[in-house]
């Protein structure tokens, strides 16, 4: 298993068309990452129709591609322009611009590089070591236990990080519902279809999710057209000196494991891991003084999070076929598009695949760092493309993205109607990523719940007999009621 | 009744309809179902768990009263109205037409004040995107009046 994990992931390096693909990808994942609006999620989601043709292992490695290499882009305008490209590269801004504006922009650029390198790469390793253990234990789990963890899932959406639990929660269900339009699986009776029978199989992840992210966030950057961007001017970016590495290795340690474990909770992402990262950071700082004014251990903190939760995502999406963040939930979709199924299955019949995916990823970090290092100053000035020439072409390849993926224009219209719904959503402060998130978890759980039931001749309490499905539900719980709980108790204290 | 409660109502609203809807589908017999559920069931338990949301969201809004959402400029709504536009394009000529249209006109909506700028962009953007998913990944796309010319 070892032997063969090592050649897989090596195999990548002696794949010219695997690396050249990484390396192209990598640069549309920066360009991506520091165009502000588009990001992770919403790149994912358009270049998704692109991988339809490739082969399941390139496609998977573009997607996370885009994921690691957009996640740390981010960084950069969030240091220049004090705008992060990406949601995690928000807690960047705190000090990252601070310290740009103190002239030293170059030091906060190459401490946000190495910091999300080794942030990247970490959780690459927890990946490889972790996904596999994971995997022999959910190879014990039955439907009860599916159907636990998924809830399990369902709830941590009331804890991502934008739009308050209930908006979440409700957006979830809304998520889940839609699930359940087309043809029920074990009946065949339809529903919510009117007729349509291109519903029949249900409505199709690609073109919700591109209408989701990318519809949407055009709609909401339509918001932003007055805007005006100015950039702060940068010579070179500087590697952290040695005095520098003194100062910020235990943080960016501490940001790894955050970060790690962070990415593996169920629906939690790379936003919370950088806002939990630096405050971290803070924390444990001695010179606490220094946040908020271009610390440098506070864009450690937050950088090394970030980059650590990609890693740390990927292990429930590909284990347990539960997504971590929306773009992970984009990258869960391709898996299934290209027939790998996620769960214990991909880790006994297919460990090549994963460990060349696993590979791809290990590649990206290291390119990413090698473009940041020495192309940051020229991908900034890609985030000075004009908002009205930048989201046409956005609008463009939504559509016709939406259209690729089954060659068929309900799919373009069911991407501007969801567009319109994710831009209203997010109007009254509701996230689009439960919605995602309850779309693919829904007939995981329906499915579940329905074999439990046939299992325990329809006595759904057995359910709470099965220890570790009693322990997702309890986690459940906790997850839901815990903080009313505990402010509730400090309350009765106080 | 205040502008907040308007999104718990279409909400409610909604999953009423939901409930409503669901309650018409069929129903299977025992034999096939079994100790399982109807199909109306799922859709229906999400329904009143959303709606017990919705409760607890509306008395959210009630302590801590939030500030109205403010209305969007003519940007937003004006590009939601090339959404329609783009529909009407793609129905009555061709999609490639729709999103020269959409394209030229955001452009200028969104504030570009160069006519050839936005021209190129609605011009060049769906011209390579085409070119690349005809022939790198050979998709056939919906006949149209441009779609009939190239297709034949």
């Amino acid at each position: 298993m070892f032997e063969q994990a090592i050649s897989a992931m090596a195999s990548v390096v002696v794949d010219p068309y695997l690396l050249g693909l990484i390396f192209a990808t990598t640069i549309l994942g920066v360009i991506i990452g520091v165009l502000p609006g588009l990001g992770a999620t919403t790149g994912a989601a358009l270049l998704l129709p692109f991988t339809l043709t490739m082969d399941p292992v390139h496609a998977i490695a573009v997607l996370a591609t885009i994921y690691v290499s957009a996640t740390f882009a981010g960084s950069i305008t969030a240091i220049l322009i004090n705008t992060p490209g990406t949601s995690a590269a928000a807690a960047t801004t705190f000090d990252g611009y601070p310290l740009a504006q103190k002239g030293e922009a170059g030091r906060a650029l190459g401490i946000a590089v190495i910091s999300s390198t080794v942030g990247g790469i970490f959780s690459v390793l927890i990946l490889c070591f972790a996904a596999p253990l994971l995997a022999r234990v959910a190879y014990e789990f039955r439907s009860p236990e599916y159907f636990a963890l998924t809830v399990f899932g369902l709830s941590m959406l009331a804890s991502i990080s934008a739009g308050g639990a209930v908006k979440n929660l409700i957006g979830g269900i809304f998520g889940v519902w839609l699930s359940t339009i087309g043809a029920e699986r074990v009946t065949g009776i339809e529903r919510f279809m009117f007729g349509n029978y291109e519903l029949y199989e249900g409505l199709h992840f690609v073109p919700i999710f591109i209408g989701l992210f990318a519809i949407s966030e055009l709609l909401v950057q339509s918001k932003t057209v007055d805007k005006i961007i100015k950039t702060v001017s940068m010579k070179a970016v500087k590697l952290p000196t040695l005095e520098d590495y003194k100062k910020i290795w235990k943080t960016i340690l501490r940001s790894c494991g955050i970060g790690t474990f962070i990415g593996v909770l169920p629906a939690e992402g790379a936003t919370v891991a950088s806002m939990i990262g630096y405050s971290e950071a803070r924390r444990w700082s001695k010179n606490k003084k220094e946040f908020g004014k271009g610390s440098i251990e506070g864009i450690a903190g937050a950088e090394a999070a970030n980059n650590a939760a990609t890693g740390g995502a990927m292990v429930p999406t590909m284990v347990l076929g539960i997504p971590g963040s929306g773009t992970t939930a984009i990258i869960l979709v391709g898996l299934m598009v290209h027939g790998l199924r996620p769960g214990v299955y991909l880790f006994t019949e297919q460990v090549e695949k994963v460990y060349q995916i696993f590979g791809s990823m290990f590649v990206a970090n290291v390119m990413f760092m090698l473009m940041g290092l020495y192309a940051a100053k020229l991908f900034a000035r890609v985030s000075l493309v004009p908002t009205q020439i930048l989201w046409p072409i956005v609008f463009a390849l939504s559509v016709i993205g939406a259209y690729a993926f089954q060659g068929q224009l309900l799919d373009v219209w069911l991407a501007l109607i969801f567009g319109v719904i994710g831009f209203f959503a997010r109007r009254h402060g509701f996230s689009v990523a439960p919605i995602a998130v309850g779309l693919i978890l829904g007939e995981m759980v329906e499915t579940n719940l329905q074999h439990s039931l046939k299992m325990f001749d329809g006595a759904w309490w057995m359910i709470l007999t099965q220890p570790l499905a009693l322990m997702f539900l309890v986690f459940a719980f906790l997850g839901l009621c815990g903080p009313m709980i505990f402010s509730w108790i400090t309350k009765q204290k106080d | 009744m205040k502008n907040i409660y308007l999104v718990p109502l279409i909400l409610s609203i909604f999953s009423l309809a939901v409930i409503a809807i669901a309650l018409q589908l069929d129903t299977s017999p025992e034999m096939i179902v079994g100790d399982s559920m109807q199909a109306r069931s799922f859709p229906i338990f999400l329904m009143i768990l959303k709606l017990i949301l919705i409760g607890i969201l509306s008395f959210q809004f009630y302590k801590n009263n939030p500030k109205p959402v403010a209305l969007e400029k003519y940007h937003t709504w004006g590009s939601m109205f090339l959404f329609l536009l783009f529909y009407l394009l793609t129905i009555h000529t061709d999609m490639f037409i729709g999103i020269f249209v959409v394209i030229f006109l955001m452009s200028i909506l969104w504030g570009e004040r160069r006519i050839w700028v936005a021209f190129l962009t609605a011009t060049i953007t769906p011209g390579l995107v085409f070119l690349l998913f005809d022939y790198v990944l050979k998709i056939r796309f919906p006949r149209g009046i441009l779609m009939n010319l190239y297709y034949g």
